[in-house]
C-alpha cells in the first residue's frame, strides 16, 4: 500500500513538473534571446546561457524602432476601450440581474450571438463606415471598435456578478435607510469589486492582443499599436530574431502583470458560469 | 436623476405612471451597450453579408455595385477555399480533442492540493491570457530551422540527426501550427475542467469507498458523470472558439507555405490584405458566419434540451 503511494506520488510529481516545463521553457527561451547580442544569436551549437548579457535590443526597439509611443497607444486604446465598456456592461449586466421586463431573454440571446461573431468577421463593413466618417488611422475609431468587442462578454459577465450579489442585502440597506441608489453604490457595487476588476482585466487582455482590426484600420507609423508593429516586423525581410524577442517580451508582459493580479477573479468569472450551467 | 422617482416606486409599486417609468429606467441603462452592439456587431454582420455579392474592392470605393454570385464563383473556382474548409476541419478536430484530453489530465493532476499549487497554478495557466499572435511568432523562433531551440533538443535526444525547418515544409507546417495551439488551450480546458471537479461533494467518493469502489470505477462512475455538463458546454464553445481564431496560425505562418496551413479565417484575412478585395472576402466571411449561425443555433439546442435533461 505505501510502496503505492509512492508511486502514485513520483508519477504525479513527474507529469506536473512536464506541464510546468512545457509552459515556461518556451517564453524563458524568448527571454534569453531577447537579452543576447545578435552574435549569440546565430550561432551554432545554440548559446543556452548569455555569455555576454546585453539589453541593447530593448534600447533599439525604444530608441529607434519607436515602441515607446507604440506601446503609449496600445495602453491608452486597451484601457480607455476596457473603461468604457466596463461602465456600459455595469449599467445593463445590473438591469439584467435585479429586473424582470419583456423582451430579457431575446436580448440576453442577443448579446450572446454578438459575443460568437469575432471581430475579423466584421471588420470590412466596419472600415467601410468609419471611413465614411474619417475615423480610420485614428486611434479614437479604433476604440469605439474596442468597447464593442469588449462589451457585450463585459456585460455577460456582470449580470452574473450582479445576480451572485443577494438582493436582500440592498433590501436590509434600504431598511436602514439608505436609498436605492445609495444602497447601489454602498452595497452592490464594493461586493461586486472583484467581479468589476475581472471584467476590466478580460477586457483589457483582449482589446491588448487584437491585431486584425487594427492592422486593417491604422497606417501611420505614429499611430500603430504594439500588436500591429510585430506585424510589421515579421511581413519585413529578415527579421533580427534578438529584436524581435525584445519586442515580443515587451508585448507579452502587460498582459502577465494583468494577469498574475486578476488571475483568481478572472477564473472565478469564467468558471462560476460554466460550473452552474 | 434616477433616485427619486426610484423612492417613490417603493411607495407604490402598483402605480401605473411609476410602472412607466421603471420601464424608462431600465430603458436608458440597457442602452448603450445594446445600441453599441446593434451598429457595430450587427449592422456589419449583415452589411458584409451583402458586401459579399458586390464589388468592393481598394480599386472599386466608389460605384459599388451587384455582381450577383461572382465573389463566390471565384473562390470556388481556386484551390485554396477548398483546402481552408479541410483545414479548418481538421484545424478544430485535432486542436479540441488534443486540449480536452490534455487539460483534463493536468486538471486531474492537480486536483488534490500540494504545497505551492497556487503558484503552480499561476505559471502553467499563464499561456491562456497571451497574445495569440505574439505566441504564433515565439513557436516559429522555437521550431526555426537552423537556430531553433525545438530542433536542438531534439537533436540532443537523438530523434532527428539534422534540423527540419517545420513551417517552411508543408508535411510539418500544419502539425507545428496544431501542436502550438494545442499547447495555448491546454490551460483554458484546465482551469474549467479543475473548478467543475472541485465542485464534486467528497461525500460522494466516501459512499463509493464504503461501496468498495476502485479508482477506475469512481472515475467513470462519479468524476466524468458529475462534469459532464461542463465538459459538454466547454468542448462546444470551444469548437466555435478555435474555429475563428486565426491568431496563432497569423503568427506562425499566415497561411504558408503556398496556402497548405491557411483556415478559412486566415484565407479571409490574407485576401483582406494582400488582394484588397473586400467583396471576395466578404463572400468567404458569408461561408465562415453561416456555419458559425447553424452551429450556434445547434449548440442552443443542445443545451437547452442538456438542460431539460434530455441528454
Amino acid at each position: 500500500m505505501r510502496k503505492k503511494h509512492i508511486l502514485a506520488k513520483s508519477f504525479r510529481f513527474f507529469f506536473l513538473s512536464l506541464y510546468l516545463l512545457a509552459a515556461v521553457v518556451p517564453l524563458f527561451w524568448i527571454f534569453i534571446t531577447s537579452v543576447k547580442p545578435s552574435t549569440e544569436v546565430y550561432t551554432y551549437p545554440l548559446i543556452y546561457w548569455p555569455k555576454h548579457f546585453t539589453l541593447e535590443n530593448y534600447k533599439f526597439l525604444f530608441l529607434f524602432a519607436n515602441f515607446s509611443q507604440y506601446f503609449k497607444n496600445s495602453l491608452f486604446v486597451s484601457i480607455i476601450s476596457s473603461l468604457v465598456a466596463m461602465s456600459f456592461a455595469t449599467l445593463s449586466g445590473y438591469i439584467m440581474a435585479r429586473y424582470k421586463f419583456k423582451f430579457k431573454k431575446t436580448l440576453i440571446v442577443f448579446l450572446f450571438f454578438a459575443q460568437m461573431i469575432p471581430a475579423y468577421l466584421i471588420m470590412i463593413p466596419q472600415y467601410k463606415m468609419f471611413s465614411d466618417f474619417g475615423l480610420i488611422n485614428n486611434l479614437w475609431g479604433l476604440i469605439i471598435v474596442y468597447v464593442n468587442i469588449a462589451v457585450s462578454f463585459s456585460t455577460i459577465m456582470a449580470r452574473g456578478f450582479f445576480s451572485r450579489i443577494p438582493r436582500s442585502l440592498e433590501e436590509a440597506a434600504l431598511m436602514d435607510g439608505c436609498s436605492r441608489v445609495g444602497a447601489i453604490f454602498r452595497i452592490t457595487i464594493p461586493l461586486s469589486l472583484p467581479g468589476l476588476a475581472a471584467i476590466f482585466s478580460f477586457s483589457f487582455v483582449n482589446t491588448w492582443n487584437e491585431l486584425f482590426t487594427a492592422a486593417l484600420f491604422l497606417s501611420s507609423n505614429s499611430k500603430l499599436t504594439v500588436p500591429v508593429a510585430l506585424y510589421s516586423f515579421i511581413s519585413k525581410a529578415g527579421i533580427q530574431w534578438n529584436v524581435m524577442s525584445a519586442g515580443l517580451i515587451v508585448a507579452l508582459l502587460p498582459t502577465i502583470l494583468v494577469f498574475a493580479v486578476a488571475q483568481r477573479y478572472i477564473v472565478a468569472g469564467l468558471t462560476q458560469g460554466a460550473v452552474k450551467e | 436623476m434616477t433616485a427619486p422617482f426610484i423612492r417613490m416606486m417603493k411607495l407604490s409599486n402598483s402605480s401605473r405612471q411609476v410602472g412607466l417609468k421603471l420601464k424608462r429606467f431600465i430603458f436608458w441603462m440597457l442602452l448603450p451597450t445594446f445600441v453599441i452592439v446593434l451598429i457595430l456587431t450587427y449592422y456589419p454582420t449583415v452589411e458584409g453579408s451583402i458586401l459579399a455579392f458586390k464589388d468592393y474592392s481598394v480599386f472599386n470605393f466608389q460605384n459599388i455595385h451587384f455582381v450577383g454570385l461572382d465573389n463566390f464563383k471565384t473562390i470556388f473556382e481556386g484551390p485554396e477555399f477548398a483546402i481552408a474548409t479541410w483545414n479548418t476541419i481538421w484545424w478544430i478536430a485535432f486542436s479540441v480533442t488534443l486540449q480536452l484530453i490534455l487539460g483534463f489530465a493536468l486538471a486531474l493532476l492537480m486536483r488534490k492540493p500540494f504545497k505551492g499549487r497556487g503558484l503552480y497554478a499561476g505559471i502553467v495557466f499563464y499561456p491562456w491570457a497571451l497574445s495569440g499572435f505574439a505566441i504564433g511568432i515565439l513557436w516559429s523562433w522555437l521550431l526555426n530551422g537552423q537556430f531553433g531551440l525545438i530542433n536542438d533538443i531534439l537533436i540532443k535526444m537523438h530523434i532527428l540527426d539534422h534540423g527540419i525547418n517545420f513551417l517552411a515544409n508543408p508535411k510539418y507546417a500544419f502539425i507545428s501550427v496544431i501542436t502550438v495551439n494545442v499547447w495555448y488551450g491546454i490551460p483554458f480546458f484546465a482551469i474549467m475542467i479543475l473548478a467543475a471537479l472541485q465542485s464534486i461533494p467528497t461525500s460522494l467518493y466516501e459512499s463509493a469507498e464504503i461501496d468498495g469502489a476502485g479508482s477506475i470505477m469512481k472515475f467513470f462512475h462519479i468524476t466524468v458523470p458529475y462534469i459532464k455538463p461542463t465538459l459538454v458546454s466547454t468542448v462546444l464553445l470551444r469548437i466555435i472558439w478555435v474555429m475563428n481564431f486565426p491568431d496563432i496560425i497569423y503568427g506562425m505562418t499566415r497561411g504558408g507555405p503556398a496556402g497548405t496551413t491557411n483556415i478559412l479565417a486566415t484565407y479571409m484575412i490574407n485576401i483582406v490584405y494582400f488582394e484588397s478585395d473586400y467583396s471576395k472576402a466578404s463572400a468567404v466571411g458569408l461561408v465562415i458566419i453561416s456555419a458559425l449561425t447553424l452551429y450556434t443555433l445547434f449548440y442552443l439546442k443542445l443545451t437547452s434540451s442538456y438542460e431539460m435533461g434530455e441528454l
